[in-house]
């Protein structure tokens, strides 16, 4: 199956590639993977501390064309928004935005994970409990 | 991979009339040996498509001699002029083989497909998809994922570069052949588990058996 119009285009002009200061208490830094396809991916934010609203988003994955989309969709559906409120953002969003085919919805997974994972690292670092929704999951 | 519910390791006694001639012939064949006709895949297993044992070490050259030779003798072709039954016959048979060839030729996948007739559960089987993601993503290890996205880093500047740097050539061929050496060392292990597992007594196979399942995992 070929890749969707956004998947290329996501591709081909990446947002937010880069990474910010993984030792400053305000940035998130969430590095997961999939052993399946040997995707890496590291997703990080900086969140402002008086509003906790994260002001701004960094990735940089190895992957596929579909991962590599998935993440940097993320980051920008991150910006904006509160750390509870991007605990929100589901995988099956990615999927529909991007129209990924079945084989590669894993990507979406990734990008999702990425995102908990960056806010996680996040709160462990300024003392903030994990809410009942992170736990769960 | 074909569902294996319809494979049965004790069909090979279990004599089948040819459609044509109505002489019966060993199930596994794929050509009457009376009138030489093609015949419908047989309900048999992958080794016993290619008339092999049950064993994890063959002889991949005459694994594919034998592919190659039933691949012309049901090349289509061949088939111009046949009826309709056998021109499907043949087809059905020609992917039958190639599953069969494709899964036998690689030792991982024919080490996963015999586990499997033997009736052991391999990987997502039995670790279960329902996990939640945090859980699953967690079974990657940190360090590993650090390991492997630094040297992703390092072959994207690489890469890039136009001088190559020789301190970071040496450092990422090491990283190179650490990992080709844990390959190895993997290989090695399950082909020490494979001449077990062929050559060994009923224990002896149980415990082989068992130490395949847990490296195939490993992969997940």
């Amino acid at each position: 199956m070929a890749y969707s119009e956004k998947v290329i285009e996501h591709y081909n002009n990446p947002r937010n590639v880069g990474q910010l200061d993984k030792s400053s208490t305000e940035v998130g830094t969430g590095l997961v993977g999939a052993p399946e396809c040997g995707d890496v991916m590291r997703l990080q934010i900086r969140v402002n501390p008086e509003t906790q609203i994260i002001e701004e988003a960094k990735f940089k994955t190895f992957g596929c064309g579909s991962a590599i989309a998935s993440s940097s969709l993320a980051t920008e559906w991150v910006k904006g928004k509160t750390v509870e409120q991007a605990l929100e953002i589901k995988n099956t969003e990615i999927v529909k935005e991007l129209a990924l085919p079945p084989v590669k919805i894993h990507c979406s997974v990734l990008a999702e994970d990425a995102i908990r994972a960056a806010i996680g690292d996040w709160k462990k670092k300024n003392n903030v409990a994990e809410t009942a929704e992170a736990v769960a999951h | 991979m074909s569902p294996l519910k319809v494979l049965n390791s004790d069909s090979t006694a279990v004599p089948v009339v040819c459609w044509s001639c109505a002489v019966a012939h060993n199930e596994s064949t794929l050509f009457c040996t009376a009138c030489s006709k093609v015949q419908p895949p047989p309900g048999v297993d992958y080794f016993q498509v290619f008339n092999l044992p049950r064993h994890l070490q063959i002889d991949l050259a005459s694994l594919e001699q034998e592919f190659h030779k039933l691949s012309r003798k049901l090349h289509p072709d061949r088939f111009a002029r046949a009826t309709e039954a056998e021109r499907e016959f043949s087809l059905a048979d020609t992917a039958l083989i190639n599953d069969a060839y494709r899964t036998l030729r690689d030792p991982v996948r024919r080490t996963e497909y015999l586990l499997k007739l033997e009736g052991e559960e391999i990987g997502e089987e039995h670790a279960g998809h329902n996990t939640g993601n945090a859980e699953r993503t967690s079974r990657v290890p940190a360090d590993l994922l650090e390991e492997v996205f630094e040297l992703n880093m390092q072959l994207d500047e690489l890469r890039e570069g136009d001088q190559k740097d020789p301190a970071l050539l040496s450092e990422v061929g090491a990283a190179g052949e650490k990992f080709s050496g844990m390959l190895n060392e993997l290989d090695g292990n399950l082909q020490h588990q494979w001449a077990l597992w062929d050559d060994g007594d009923a224990a002896t196979r149980t415990a082989a058996q068992k130490q395949m399942v847990a490296l195939l995992d490993r992969r997940r």
